[in-house]
């Protein structure tokens, strides 16, 4: 198989305000999947659920070839995990901390951790609970990283950590991906961070997976376009538009394409309308326009 | 796994466990001061003995309560305080984890236990018994033992689930013996366990009746006949 994670019809429901409904995913192996979502989206739940921590409605989970939650110590052997808060135990001293967790890993690697230590500048004999976000974020890293995991989740792993040290800790991983060809599953609300290091982008918006393709298709395929003359139901577009909007002068509009490539510019001379502009967006445009479009109630003609 | 784990324990629990280490020791020592000075002869006469000596009677099951529970709710504190994210993020089923962890809180409670057979020894054999009477640190050290673990199981059990599930057990338990023991005394209903018609008293026929916990309930006497 190869994908290193497959979820499958997932629903999970809290209460009357919040759920799942019919999640789909697919990461390739060797991928960095990029799990983007406004805060509230459900990332941190969806990464619960196929770490057996939370239970779903419904639906299946495959990890690494593995069942879920049947399989989960074997699962748990191979995926390095960094959760949204610091799961460590304050009370414990960085090398305390690194031999517990190390107990419990076959594969763990004492000499890459010792390096890795060096690396991010943490002391052994320092406690937990009186190191900073930074550097608690980075021991995260390094356990993550030292238990030589052939799948990373990452749950918004640099949310809150100044610049230097999410290059530090990004750095680190693309060099563990570098040498093992690892999969990365890694989950942000902050758009360009993804954009430098993943090569897969899901988007999640309240519980719906609203996109999940390679992040170059992505990037190049959101654009705005401007109209005119655009009719109120255009015939058959190539593309997916996402927005609609008045632009200043008779007739012409702004749509924000989704799918966009540039041969489509014949169908609008086939249909006899003018098309004045095409502008890339970033990936953050994109991503808003994109969730703008999907949520429900969104004005959307296409 | 399990040294770290128990490492782990240690850590948590050693600035707690000095005091029960100490009230462990000091318990038979003070429970056969009434018998006279240690080490010194004896006069009283063996009722009198017996006497002074039930005194402490109620301290040894409330002590080995106390190092029970302190023990089991100190095995799951920093989960409880972390969600459990780290230790449901290791590889191992969440069986061989509780076992683990409660086979490290079990090792542990052996200190306590410990000082408390050497402090039953030393009383014993610093006291002059008047003819008749005998000293038994052995098994009150071995009860007192079972006492721990009996109540280190228990809340242990309790502690694993969420601090909401204890409580519903908990509240559960003392809702059954208030309002049961109320409708046995005011409308005369049947319902098992009741025999005092007050809380502390169930609760004790309660314990009586269930196996181990009778443990609590039996002699704890270190001098007897």
């Amino acid at each position: 198989m190869n994908n290193a994670l497959e979820v499958d019809g997932l629903d999970w429901r809290a209460g009357g305000f919040f759920q799942l409904r019919d999640l789909r995913l697919r990461v390739p192996r060797g991928s960095i999947y990029g799990f983007l979502g406004p805060n509230g989206s459900g990332k941190t739940t969806t990464i619960r659920m196929f770490m057996g921590m939370m239970k779903p409605d419904r639906g299946r989970i495959r990890v690494l070839d593995m069942d879920v939650p049947r399989d989960m110590p074997r699962i748990l052997a191979r995926v390095g995990y960094v959760p949204e808060r610091p799961h460590v135990y304050p009370a414990l001293t960085v090398g305390e901390q690194m031999r517990y967790h190390a107990s419990f890993f076959r594969k763990w690697d004492a000499g890459w951790a010792q390096e890795m230590m060096r690396r991010l500048e943490l002391e052994p004999d320092r406690r937990i609970s009186r190191m900073s976000k930074g550097e608690t974020g980075k021991l995260l890293i390094l356990l993550a990283l030292s238990q030589r995991p052939d799948m990373l989740v990452l749950d918004e792993p640099t949310d809150g950590l100044d610049p230097v040290v999410r290059r530090e800790v990004l750095t680190a991983v693309l060099d563990y991906v570098g040498e093992t060809s690892a999969t990365v599953f890694i989950s942000s609300h902050l758009v360009h961070e993804l954009e430098r290091i993943c090569d897969w982008v899901g988007v999640l918006d309240r519980g719906r997976l609203v996109a999940e393709l390679p992040m170059n298709q992505f990037k190049s395929g959101i654009k705005r376009i401007k109209v005119s003359g655009a009719p109120r139901i255009p015939v058959d577009p190539p593309f997916t538009i996402l927005s609609r909007q008045q632009a200043n002068g008779a007739g012409t509009e702004t749509w924000i394409v989704r799918g966009w490539q540039d041969p489509m510019r014949q169908y609008f001379d086939g249909v006899g309308l003018d098309l004045r502009d095409v502008v890339d967006l970033d990936l953050e445009e994109g991503f808003v326009e994109l969730l703008r479009s999907s949520r429900p109630g969104t004005p959307r003609r296409s | 796994m399990y040294q770290p784990m128990l490492f782990l324990h240690w850590k948590q629990i050693r600035v707690v466990l000095i005091p029960f280490v100490i009230a462990a020791f000091g318990l038979p020592l003070l429970s056969v001061q009434g018998l006279g000075t240690l080490g010194g002869a004896v006069a009283l006469e063996p009722l009198q003995a017996l006497q002074a000596a039930q005194g402490w009677l109620a301290a040894y099951p409330l002590l080995a309560a106390a190092i029970g529970i302190t023990l089991a709710l100190s095995a799951w504190n920093w989960d409880h305080q972390l969600n459990h994210v780290y230790a449901l993020s290791l590889p191992i089923s969440r069986r061989e984890y509780a076992m683990a962890k409660m086979g490290a809180g079990a090792v542990l409670a052996l200190v306590p236990v410990g000082a408390f057979w050497v402090g039953a020894l030393v009383a014993s054999a610093a006291v002059h018994l008047p003819a008749g009477l005998h000293a038994y640190p052995n098994g009150l050290a071995l009860r007192f033992l079972l006492a721990v673990m009996v109540s280190y199981a228990t809340m242990f059990a309790l502690a694993a689930g969420t601090i909401r599930t204890t409580l519903i057990v908990l509240s559960a338990v003392l809702l059954y013996f208030t309002v049961g023991g109320a409708a046995q005394s005011y409308l005369g209903l049947f319902f098992p366990f009741f025999q005092h018609t007050n809380v502390v008293g169930d609760t004790l026929t309660f314990l009586g009746r269930l196996g181990p916990f009778a443990v609590f309930t039996g002699s704890w006497m270190l001098i007897d006949v």
